[in-house]
C-alpha cells in the first residue's frame, strides 16, 4: 500500500463488510487447490454446507422467494399485462387518470395507460439493466485488480491512481456527467453507470490478489513453469471468488437502484420505455392527487432492490462467515 | 513522523488526484457527441452565431490548448462560465455549495445517531431478536428509491399532517441570516436568531432524514461487526472479572475500539450522500448544488457540471485526511507514516 495510510484504512475496503478469505478457514475456502484430485470432494462438501447455511437462513429464502416471484413476472410479463401494448407507446386519452380499480389494478397514468402493466413489463428492463452493469463492471474491475494486485510496481501504482480519481468522485455525479455527455438514452445510462461502478471491483480483487500471490500453491505452479495468465486465472482468482461474488449480489440491487434515479432525473430511459424510475417522475407532477402514477413503479424498485440486499445478506454469512459471528 | 509532516503530505497527494480527475471531467466533456453550442444557441442561431460563441468559449481551440486554459483557470480561481447562464461557476457553486453541505452533514449526524445504537445493540444482542430486527429494518429502509421516498414523506408530514414545510431551506417571508458561513443554522446562531435557527430546522429535517435512510444499513452493520470483534478481546474478560459493570464496559471500552471501522465507513458516506443529496434536492426545492447539476447535465452544460465534480473531489480528499485525523485522536496506537 504505497499510500501512506495509517493502517486500520485496510480494514473495511468497500462499504465496509467482505473481507478476504487470507486465512479462511476449511469451512470457506473453496478448497485450496483446485488442481488436486480430480472430483473435488471437498468443494462439494462445503457447496452443500454452504446450501444448508444459506437454506437455513430465513430472511435470504425470504429475498430469493422474491426474486423467483419477480423473475416470474419477467419472463411471463406479455401474458400477465392486461394491456401489454401500453409499454410500446399506444394510448387511451378517455381512461386517463383513473384511479386503481378492477380494470386498472394500478390506475392510468397521463395519456390513459396501464400502470399495472407497464410496472409488469418494467421488470425485465431492470433486471437487464442490473445484469449488464454489473457484469461490466465486475469484468473491468477484476480484470484491473488482478493485473494491479499480481503485477506490483509501477502498474500497480498507475493502476490504483487511475481508481483512486474514479473514487474521490460519487459514482452518481460521475455516471450523470458521462451520462449525459452520451446523450439520453436507457443503454447510455448503462454504460455510464458501469464506467463508475469498476473501481470498488477493482480494489477489492486487487486486495484478495495480494495475500493470495504470496500463497505456496502459486509459487509451486510458477515453479512448474505454469505462465502469468494460467497462474492469474486458473490458480488465484477462483479462490478469490466468493467475496466477488458477495459484492455483485449486494451491487446488483443498488445499481438498479442507480439506473433509476438517472431515468427519474431524465437522463436515462426516454419515453415510451416503461422504465420504472422515469415512470415515477411522470408521475411526479400528479403527485400527490393521482397518486398511484408514482407509487407502484417505487414499490416495485424496492422489491427488487430488497430481494436483492436480504440474498446478498444470507450469502456473506455463507461465503465469508466472519463477518457476522 | 510527526503528525503535521503526514498531514501536509496527504494534502499534497490531492493535488495529482484531482489534475487526474480534472483530466477525467475535461475528458467527458469532450466527447459530447451532442451539440452544446447548438443547443445553448437556440435553434434560430445562424451558423456565424454559433461560431461566436464557439470562440468566445474557446471551443475553436484544439484541444490541449483548450486543456491547458482550463487547468490553470482552476488554480486562478476561473472555473469557466455557463453555457447558459452567463454566470460563473465558481461563484455559482459558492451559492450552491452550502446548502448541500449543510443537508449532507445534518443526514450523515441522523444516520450516526441511528445507525451507530442500533449496531451496539445488535451487538449486545447477537443473533437474537433486537438483532434481526435491526438487520431487517436498516435493509428494508436502504432498499427504497430515495426520491420516491422524499416524495412520499412529503406529501404524509408535510401536505397532510402540516407538521413540516413543504420545501425550501426557509419560508419566502423570512430572511436569511447574514451569511457567514452559508449554513443557515450556524449562521442564525451566531446571530442569536433563535427563531431563523428554529424555522430552518424545521426546514431541514424531513429532508436530511430521508437522505440519511441510506447510510444507516452500512454504519449499522459495520458497527455491530466491529463491537463483535472487539467483545471477544480479552480486556473485555478482564474488565468483567474485576467486576466493571456490562454497560460501561460497553460504553467505555468497546465502542471507543469499534468506532475506528465505523469511522471510515461514515466518511465513505458522507459522499455517497452528497451524490443522494442531488436526488433529494430536486424533491424539496433545495437549492444545492444537486438542483444545479440536473439543470446543467440535461442542457448539456458542461462547465457546471466539470465544477461540480471537481469539487466533490476536494471535498471527498479533504473528509479522508479529516478521518485519518480522527483516528489517531482515538487510537492512539496508530503511527502516521
Amino acid at each position: 500500500m504505497a499510500e501512506g495510510h495509517p493502517h486500520p484504512k485496510s480494514l473495511p475496503h468497500e462499504e465496509g463488510g467482505t473481507s478476504p478469505p487470507s486465512n479462511s478457514s476449511p469451512l470457506t475456502g473453496g478448497g485450496r487447490d483446485p488442481e488436486m484430485g480430480g472430483a473435488h470432494p471437498a468443494r462439494w462438501d462445503n457447496l452443500a454446507r454452504g446450501l444448508y447455511r444459506f437454506r437455513s437462513n430465513r430472511l435470504s429464502m425470504l429475498g430469493l422467494l422474491m426474486l423467483l416471484f419477480i423473475l416470474f413476472v419477467a419472463v411471463f410479463a406479455p401474458w400477465i399485462a392486461p394491456f401489454p401494448e401500453d409499454a410500446s407507446g399506444s394510448t387511451n386519452v378517455l381512461e386517463r387518470l383513473q384511479a386503481p380499480s378492477e380494470k386498472h389494478f394500478f390506475g392510468t397514468d397521463k395519456i390513459g395507460r396501464d400502470i399495472f402493466s407497464r410496472v409488469v413489463m418494467g421488470t425485465g428492463l431492470a433486471l437487464q439493466v442490473g445484469t449488464v452493469i454489473i457484469l461490466l463492471a465486475t469484468t473491468i474491475g477484476v480484470t484491473i485488480g488482478a493485473i494491479s494486485g499480481y503485477a506490483g510496481g509501477w502498474l500497480d501504482d498507475l493502476l490504483m491512481r487511475i481508481t483512486d480519481i474514479f473514487l474521490t468522485v460519487p459514482a452518481l455525479v460521475l455516471a450523470i456527467a458521462i451520462s449525459a455527455a452520451l446523450g439520453k438514452g436507457i443503454i447510455n445510462a448503462m454504460i455510464g453507470i458501469s464506467l463508475v461502478w469498476w473501481p470498488g471491483f477493482a480494489r477489492l480483487t486487487r486486495s484478495l490478489v495480494l495475500s493470495l500471490r504470496e500463497e505456496p500453491f502459486v509459487e509451486a505452479a510458477y515453479g512448474i513453469g505454469a505462465g502469468h495468465a494460467r497462474i492469474i486465472f486458473r490458480h488465484i482468482l477462483p479462490n478469490a471468488v466468493s467475496p466477488i461474488i458477495i459484492k455483485m449480489t449486494t451491487d446488483f440491487g443498488f445499481a438498479v437502484l442507480t439506473a433509476a434515479a438517472l431515468g427519474f432525473i431524465g437522463l436515462g430511459a426516454q419515453p415510451p420505455t416503461p422504465e420504472w424510475g422515469a415512470m415515477i417522475n411522470d408521475g411526479r407532477r400528479y403527485f400527490p392527487d393521482e397518486w398511484w402514477i408514482a407509487t407502484f413503479p417505487g414499490l416495485a424498485i424496492w422489491l427488487m432492490v430488497f430481494s436483492w440486499n436480504l440474498i446478498g445478506d444470507g450469502l456473506r454469512d455463507v461465503l465469508d462467515p466472519r463477518s457476522r459471528r | 513522523m510527526n503528525i503535521r509532516f503526514y498531514i501536509l503530505r496527504r494534502v499534497a497527494l490531492i493535488i495529482p488526484t484531482l489534475i487526474g480527475l480534472s483530466i477525467l471531467t475535461f475528458a467527458i466533456a469532450r466527447i459530447v457527441p451532442g451539440d452544446p453550442v447548438g443547443l445553448a444557441a437556440g435553434p434560430r442561431a445562424t451558423e456565424e452565431i454559433k461560431e461566436a460563441l464557439r470562440r468566445e468559449f474557446g471551443l475553436d481551440q484544439p484541444l490541449p490548448v483548450q486543456y491547458v486554459d482550463y487547468i490553470s483557470g482552476l488554480f486562478q480561481g476561473d472555473w469557466g462560465q455557463s453555457l447558459y447562464t452567463r454566470r460563473e461557476v465558481l461563484g455559482d457553486l459558492r451559492t450552491f455549495w452550502p446548502a448541500t453541505l449543510e443537508l449532507t452533514t445534518a443526514a450523515v449526524i441522523i444516520a450516526t445517531l441511528l445507525g451507530v445504537p442500533a449496531g451496539v445493540i445488535s451487538a449486545m444482542y447477537r443473533n437474537r431478536l433486537p438483532d434481526h430486527v435491526a438487520r431487517v429494518l436498516s435493509l428494508f429502509f436502504v432498499s427504497f428509491p430515495s426520491f420516491w421516498l422524499a416524495m412520499i414523506f412529503q406529501t404524509w408530514f408535510a401536505r397532510d399532517l402540516g407538521w413540516f414545510p413543504i420545501g425550501k431551506r426557509l419560508p419566502v417571508l423570512v430572511a436569511p441570516p447574514p451569511a457567514t458561513t452559508g449554513l443557515f443554522l450556524v449562521d442564525s446562531l451566531v446571530q442569536l436568531d433563535f427563531e431563523t435557527f428554529a424555522v430552518s430546522l424545521r426546514h431541514l429535517f424531513i429532508p436530511a432524514l430521508v437522505l440519511s435512510f441510506g447510510a444507516f444499513a452500512s454504519i449499522t452493520r459495520i458497527t455491530r461487526a466491529s463491537m463483535v470483534e472487539a467483545l471477544e478481546k480479552d480486556f473485555v474478560r478482564m474488565e468483567r472479572a474485576i467486576g466493571i459493570p456490562y454497560r460501561v464496559i460497553i460504553f467505555k471500552y468497546v465502542l471507543r475500539n469499534a468506532l475506528i471501522a465505523t469511522i471510515t465507513v461514515i466518511s465513505l458516506n458522507f459522499g455517497w450522500l452528497m451524490a443522494g443529496a442531488i436526488l433529494i434536492e430536486t424533491i424539496f426545492d433545495w437549492p444545492g448544488l444537486g438542483l444545479y447539476a440536473v439543470h446543467a447535465s440535461l442542457s448539456l452544460d458542461f462547465q457546471p457540471i466539470m465544477g461540480i465534480a471537481v469539487l466533490y473531489g476536494i471535498v471527498f480528499s479533504v473528509v479522508n485526511i479529516l478521518t485519518d485525523i480522527v483516528y489517531g485522536i482515538l487510537d492512539p496506537r496508530i503511527r502516521y507514516g
